[in-house]
């Protein structure tokens, strides 16, 4: 019988198997690629991690050296809530002098912190005990302050959570709002769909989701935001291939982690555990019912019902949700009525996150020359700086009240960099006048003159040569003409437009005169200065013309802090760094940023420039820095100034910090300031309110100081006419003595004595 | 090193003494011997020692200052254990962090140095050794130092 009618059958029905057949090829090559689109993402590398940048941690112990404002500050932005009685991590009471923090513990690279209760009181500016459980803590950090991320191009951001983190009544909240049979239903509802469809029908468009959470998590993971029922369909074949693949608490956490809740700027807010601490600055398993409920709302239409934005509509979506809580018996109606009566508990604190953008720069740049963007911006790690907040707020305020005192017309600019520079680390950084602002940043990216900001790169190339030079040397002061390149004549002039006939080495650089040190400059020969300045650190072009010996060339603050780094370790050049280790997700470290450094100038001929560096300040251009710091407190520095104030610089180290600041103009145009009026005032005023220790003195082996005649420079007694007392590389004196050999010993002490012990 | 307060005692005894026999005359280290007093007027760390007739700054404390040491010395102990087990980087990594607190203490410094001479970077030995000189206190601390610059 088949038989028969196979010859009309075949020809009737063949097309429409062949069409047939390939169809459901099509729809199982189709069903294949779905299901290794799912099964090749999900779970493992679902997603793309930022890298998180954090400060530095705040050490304490008994003895640190902190202000309790500045305490406050640190835990101000690391978000700690104030309450009267601190029993939760991230909870803080004040009384006075006397804090109780409750910590939230962080897993460092090498141990875990603990989160726990402690108890610091304030001896001054000085923590005086510090006590756990009654017990002395010998050292703790606190948690580090993010201070930014480095985010992909869509700027999605997340802080990725696992399900038995997350609170179960967030979790009931979740599905008692978008989806009540989740566990009942293989990825779609058929209920939900039919509603949608008939809601659908009657507008005449697409409208309605009906998704179950397994939809929307495929929606918004895999499928691109149109509304057409091609999408629709596979969607829900992709939602059924991921419930068969998958368990419901897999998906569950994965469209937790997925979740957009929300928009910062160009960051995308991602995930409850990340929206927890951008809109309550709280982690997400300390949150109240009222903030849980908020962000189930929140999902619906994170603008729309965004908080900030729109209190009101927010707090009605969140009682709604509330009572969808109390319909599926997740809370009971006393605790609905007590969140519904709580406030939308909000974080009240200012977010500083990407507020530092000069500083994030470095740190960008830094990690540039070692990862590839998309390594920072997927794979989660974390980026510990050296970034101290508490320096960058006094850098910032010191910035702002100096400009604005010395520039009403808001017409200069501004940009300093601070380094700890016993270990190199740069610790704040300002950019520009606007902190705030990240555009050109001036601190890395200003090209300018240094005028004599570079002037103790010849002087020190000199007194590596103590067969030629001392402190005492005599130098001509007296016009010099020198034919540059190009056949151009140079002559420099002074400041004052004087020459200053013959003076000794020491005075030519604390008094910064030109004449003398262009002469110093030419007989030690170009090259050699040009080498100095290499050995101190200073990368990029250097232009080997006589001007050089003057601060010609192009420089970066951030090239003159490398110079000044050196100079203020004692001749040791160390790289600037910004970052001190690179930690992955799985929290093992994969860089090491290691103190290194390389002695490459004399420590002897550096601590004769250290000499001399503090005698600008104390008898030189740059005695101002003692209108803001107290008489007694060590520094060393140098002013510098170029033609028509258009750049205003001061370098300058305490015994803790260094700082190099520049005040000019961004169209390089003349600005009636000079290093001492511009620069120096913004450097004083930060110092004096930032530096711990004074710069010590010490003097290495083979030094060791004489009284000088400081006309002269012949050696002579104390008490004797202009009696000067300067270190001297042993072997190095002067060879001729003044005609007197004691005097009337003066009962006032200069500094440079108290420098060398004889203090009466 | 848990003598360091005691030896400071002692240097500011000696140091007190020179000033009161020297007179006006200068107190300089010569090689070998006891290092200059350092100037710090408005600090009072331990590793400082105070000219005798420095005025008082205002906000100094009267009291005995907690030691930094306390702080830090557990911090030596584990980078010594981590030497100990060949973990340098470890031990480097925790010496870094004590060098931050006290960023002048000669003692780092020469832990420091030890653990880079026992990682085999003699350099690095070399220069950390000469920074800590400036900051040594003692003869057998300098000495000490001394020995990694050679």
């Amino acid at each position: 019988m088949s038989g028969v009618h196979s010859q009309p059958m075949t020809r009737t029905h063949r097309p429409i198997l062949k069409i047939f057949v390939s169809l459901s090829v099509v729809a199982v090559l189709l069903l294949v690629y779905l299901d290794a689109r799912i099964t090749a993402t999900f779970i493992d590398k679902m997603w793309e991690l930022p890298a998180k940048v954090y400060a530095r941690p705040l050490e304490l112990f008994a003895g640190a050296k902190i202000a309790p404002d500045d305490l406050a500050y640190e835990l101000e932005i690391l978000g700690y809530r104030k309450v009267t009685s601190a029993r939760r991590p991230g909870e803080v009471s004040r009384a006075g002098n006397r804090f109780d923090i409750y910590t939230r513990g962080f897993a460092f690279a090498d141990e875990r912190e603990p989160a726990r209760g402690v108890n610091l009181t304030f001896n001054g500016k000085r923590v005086g005990s510090l006590l756990s459980a009654g017990k002395n803590v010998d050292l703790m950090r606190l948690d580090p302050v993010q201070i930014g991320g480095i985010y992909p191009q869509h700027g999605e951001d997340r802080l990725l959570v696992r399900l038995d983190e997350v609170p179960e009544t967030l979790v009931g909240g979740l599905l008692a709002t978008e989806d009540q049979r989740f566990y009942k239903h293989l990825g779609f509802s058929i209920t939900g769909i039919a509603r949608a469809a008939l809601s659908n029908a009657r507008s005449g468009q697409v409208v309605a989701g009906g998704s179950t959470i397994t939809q929307q998590l495929v929606k918004n993971y895999y499928l691109t935001p149109e509304r057409t029922i091609t999408r629709k369909l596979t969607e829900v074949v992709m939602a059924v291939l991921l419930e068969l693949h998958y368990s419901k608490e897999q998906i569950l956490e994965s469209y937790l982690n997925e979740v957009y809740l929300g928009q910062d700027g160009p960051r995308a807010i991602h995930g409850f555990a990340l929206a927890a601490r951008h809109y309550f600055d709280t982690p997400l398993e300390q949150l109240g019912l009222h903030q849980q409920a908020l962000l189930v709302g929140m999902i619906k239409g994170p603008s729309l019902y965004n908080p900030l934005r729109n209190p009101e509509r927010a707090r009605q979506r969140r009682d709604l949700v509330l009572g969808l809580m109390v319909e599926q018996r997740v809370i009971n109606e006393e605790h609905a009525v007590i969140a519904k009566a709580m406030p939308l508990g909000l974080n009240g604190n200012r977010l500083v996150r990407n507020s530092f953008p000069a500083f994030l720069d470095l740190v960008r740049r830094q990690l540039r020359l070692e990862y590839r963007d998309e390594d920072l911006t997927t794979l989660g790690l974390s980026i510990f700086t050296s970034f101290d907040p508490i320096l960058q707020r006094q850098l910032e305020r010191s910035t702002t009240e100096v400009l604005n005192q010395i520039d009403s017309a808001a017409e200069l600019e501004s940009a300093t960099v601070v380094t700890r520079f016993d270990t190199g680390e740069v610790a704040a950084l300002v950019g520009g006048r606007k902190v705030r602002y990240a555009g050109f940043n001036r601190a890395l990216d200003a090209r300018r003159p240094a005028g004599s900001l570079i002037k103790p790169a010849i002087y020190l190339a000199a007194l590596e040569q103590p067969e030629k030079y001392s402190l005492a040397t005599v130098l001509a002061d007296t016009k010099v003409s020198v034919t540059g390149p190009g056949g151009q004549l140079w002559e420099p002039r002074n400041f004052d437009r004087k020459e200053h006939g013959d003076v000794l080495l020491h005075t030519a650089l604390s008094r910064s005169y030109n004449l003398a040190t262009a002469r110093l400059g030419m007989e030690l020969g170009l090259d050699n200065v040009v080498a100095m300045l290499r050995r101190l650190g200073v990368d990029g072009p250097i232009p080997e013309v006589p001007a050089l010996t003057l601060g010609a060339g192009e420089y970066s603050p951030m090239a003159m802090a490398a110079m000044y780094q050196a100079i203020a370790a004692g001749g040791f050049r160390m790289p600037l760094r910004s970052i001190r280790d690179i930690v992955d997700a799985e929290g093992d470290t994969l860089h090491r940023y290691a103190l290194a450094y390389d002695r490459t100038v004399s420590l002897q001929a550096v601590h004769l420039l250290h000499y001399a560096l503090r005698e600008v300040v104390r008898e030189g251009t740059g005695k101002g820095v003692y209108r803001y710091l107290g008489e007694n407190f060590a520094v060393a520095g140098k002013t510098g100034t170029t033609n028509d104030g258009r750049d205003s610089w001061f370098a300058g180290f305490s015994g803790d910090l260094l700082a190099v600041s520049w005040v000019g103009r961004d169209d390089n145009g003349a600005t009636r300031l000079t290093g001492s009026t511009g620069a120096l005032k913004v450097w004083a005023h930060f110092m004096s309110r930032s530096a711990q220790r004074s710069l010590g003195y010490r003097m290495p082996d083979k030094i060791a100081p004489q009284w000088i005649d400081d006309q002269s420079g012949y050696l002579t007694g104390e008490g004797c006419p202009n009696s000067r007392m300067l270190p001297f590389i042993v072997g190095s004196e002067p060879g001729q003595r003044s005609s007197c050999t004691a005097g009337k010993k003066s009962s006032i002490t200069d500094w440079f004595q108290s420098l060398f012990g004889g203090d009466k | 090193m848990v003598v360091r307060t005691g030896l400071l005692t002692v240097l500011r005894g000696v140091i007190l003494a020179g000033a009161v026999v020297l007179g006006g005359c200068s107190v300089y280290s010569v090689p070998g011997g006891e290092p200059a007093p350092v100037e710090s007027p408005t600090d009072y760390t331990p590793g400082n020692v105070e000219s005798p007739s420095t005025p008082s700054a205002p906000d100094r404390p009267v009291a005995p200052e907690p030691n930094d040491s306390n702080a830090y010395g557990s911090l030596l102990s584990r980078a010594s254990a981590a030497t100990d087990r060949g973990d340098y980087e470890q031990a480097l990594a925790l010496l870094e962090r004590a060098q931050r607190i006290d960023p002048d203490s000669a003692e780092i410094y020469l832990h420091l140095a030890a653990t880079y001479t026992a990682k085999g970077d003699g350099t690095l030995a070399k220069a950390t050794a000469e920074r800590g000189l400036l900051y040594c206190h003692g003869q057998s601390q300098c000495d000490a130092l001394r020995s990694y610059t050679r």
